[in-house]
């Protein structure tokens, strides 16, 4: 408690910021004369918003689970990879090069095959996450499993020690700052790739919501669902963040951030 | 009668063809159990070259190294190493780190815990054991490194100029510490260094490497009394060393 107020009160400009910001919103409104089906004001779309509750609330869950089911499936295969082509001259020759020219095209250009193939359901979503994820987390990983400084790999070599000893007690612990600019980088395209996929074929999620309020002249519920999907991609992504604390909480850039 | 480590005809040269680099050799070079051995040259002459081979962390391109009349083949578990750059890790306090080296060899950490207290007391630093790498100088840091590096008591001691970034006040104290363990322990060293003085104050013997290709140019034996604390260094004598080794050096150009 005592923390959170701390927190609070070291974020009051931000928090000035932002009171300003949605005041202004609110008054240009009726000053400039703007149409409420162009913009409508923060006080409109709170009120509109909360009449659909049930709907955003209910949709949020369906992206929600798009958004983690990815994830979660992108980490695993992501690490895996990574790991797999770090130690393995034969994959890095092949598997590596071939991760780094499909890095180029944009992935989400695949969404409305995905979409003519699988149908509408739950797995083409996922799948579009997992594309959207999956590659900046292997190629962090990689870079994150070849960076160990030569006199560490010199050291554990002396002590004669096994290559699965010195994974769990070196270069794990060694790699895990860098995969997690991977993991940190994925979070924000994970909920993006729900969104999208949701736009171009779905019946139900926040992408579906939005498209279609907008598409009905609905621009108050349209921002509804956006700060839904804000809150959303927050939390996706202050959960990895936070993991990246308890689990590296000696990383110096981090250190030097909260001093 | 055999020496203790013999290093025959030993050559690396890295890459082939155009990128061909004649690094270090052919050099040969004995050493007795318990002897201070400077490795002595210019920058880049191959001396870091000559220590991996020695650990057998380097495979060489011809000649060999033997430990007591046993090939060398892969790398060496029974040594202690250091290098310029440490070996610290920093999501490990200083005392994590010592004890990294004991989980590496898959020691009893238990049966370690009055030696971790005594090495570092021994280098000043038993108040920081529970801090972290970046939380401390230069200096620090290094000291920590040589107790991670002696933990395990090792008879063989390669120092890859392992005070090389450090500035002259904390070198000289390293040094001190150095000549302390081998005083009392009498490990086998071998010293890289390219600091003259440095390798007349610490070594019974300085093996001078010529410029790269480094081969060596001579040998001198260092025939002054232990501990060289800073009346020894005032010595007619001692100052008599540095000045024939430079001379040598002055020879090749590089000073
Ligand atoms: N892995 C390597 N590949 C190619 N050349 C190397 C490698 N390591 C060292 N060299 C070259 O070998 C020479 C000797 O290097 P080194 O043994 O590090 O010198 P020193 O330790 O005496 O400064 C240098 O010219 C260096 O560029
Ligand atoms: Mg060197």
């Amino acid at each position: 408690m005592k923390k959170f107020i701390k927190w609070i009160f070291s974020g009051w400009m931000l928090i000035l910021f932002f009171a300003g910001f949605f005041l202004f919103w609110e008054y240009s409104i009726p000053l400039f004369d703007i149409p409420r089906y162009i913009l409508p004001a923060p006080s409109e779309i709170v009120l509109k918003g909360s009449a659909d509750l049930d709907k955003l609330i209910y949709y949020t869950g369906v992206t929600a689970l798009e958004t983690v089911l990815g994830y979660i499936i992108a980490l695993i295969l992501g690490l895996g990879f990574g790991i797999a082509i770090s130690f393995s001259s034969i994959l890095r020759r092949t598997l590596y090069p071939f991760f780094v020219s499909i890095e180029m095209t944009p992935k989400i250009a695949f969404a409305p095959l995905f979409i003519s193939w699988f149908g509408f359901g739950l797995m083409p979503k996922v799948i579009i996450v997992v594309l959207v994820c999956f590659f900046p987390i292997v190629l962090n990983a990689i870079l994150a499993f070849n960076s160990l400084s030569n006199e560490l790999t010199l050291f554990y070599q002396s002590t004669g020690a096994s290559r699965l000893k010195t994974f769990f007690t070196i270069r794990l612990p060694a790699a895990l700052p860098q995969c997690f600019v991977g993991f940190k980088y994925a979070a924000i395209n994970a909920t993006v790739g729900a969104t999208i996929a949701e736009f171009i074929g779905s019946d139900k999620g926040l992408g579906f919501y939005i498209s279609i309020v907008t598409g009905n002249m609905r621009p108050d519920l349209a921002f509804a669902g956006i700060f839904f999907l804000t809150c959303l991609g927050l939390s996706v992504f202050g959960f990895v963040t936070m993991m990246e604390k308890i689990l590296i909480p000696w990383h110096i850039s981090m250190k030097r951030i909260n001093k | 009668m055999k020496n203790f480590i013999e290093v025959t005809e030993l050559k690396k040269v890295f890459g082939k063809g155009k990128d061909e680099v004649h690094a270090f050799g052919p050099a040969t070079i004995n050493i007795n159990t318990g002897e201070f051995v400077s490795i002595l040259g210019p920058s880049g002459c191959g001396k870091s070259t000559l220590m991996l081979m020695v650990a057998g962390l380097l495979d060489s391109t011809s000649g060999k190294v033997e430990f007591e009349s046993k090939l060398v083949k892969g790398p060496k578990t029974d040594i202690g190493i250091m290098f310029q750059d440490n070996t610290l890790v920093p999501w490990r306090t200083v005392k994590g780190n010592i004890e990294l080296q004991l989980e590496l060899r898959g020691f009893n950490l238990k049966d370690y815990q009055e030696q971790i207290y005594n090495i570092l007391k021994s280098v000043n630093l038993e108040d920081f054991a529970e801090r972290f790498p970046n939380e401390l100088s230069g200096g620090m840091q290094q000291r920590a490194a040589f107790c991670q590096a002696m933990i395990h008591d090792p008879k063989i001691i390669l120092l890859d100029e392992p005070l090389g970034k450090l500035d002259a006040m904390t070198r000289e104290k390293i040094r001190a510490d150095f000549q302390k363990l081998w005083m009392v322990k009498k490990p086998t060293v071998i010293f890289v260094t390219h600091s003259i003085e440095e390798a007349v104050q610490l070594s019974s013997r300085v093996i001078l490497i010529t410029p790269r290709p480094g081969k060596i140019d001579r040998e001198i034996k260092i025939d002054l009394p232990y501990p060289r604390d800073l009346k020894v260094k005032r010595s007619t004598k001692f100052i008599e060393y540095v000045n024939s080794i430079q001379e040598v050096f002055h020879k090749y150009g590089v000073i």
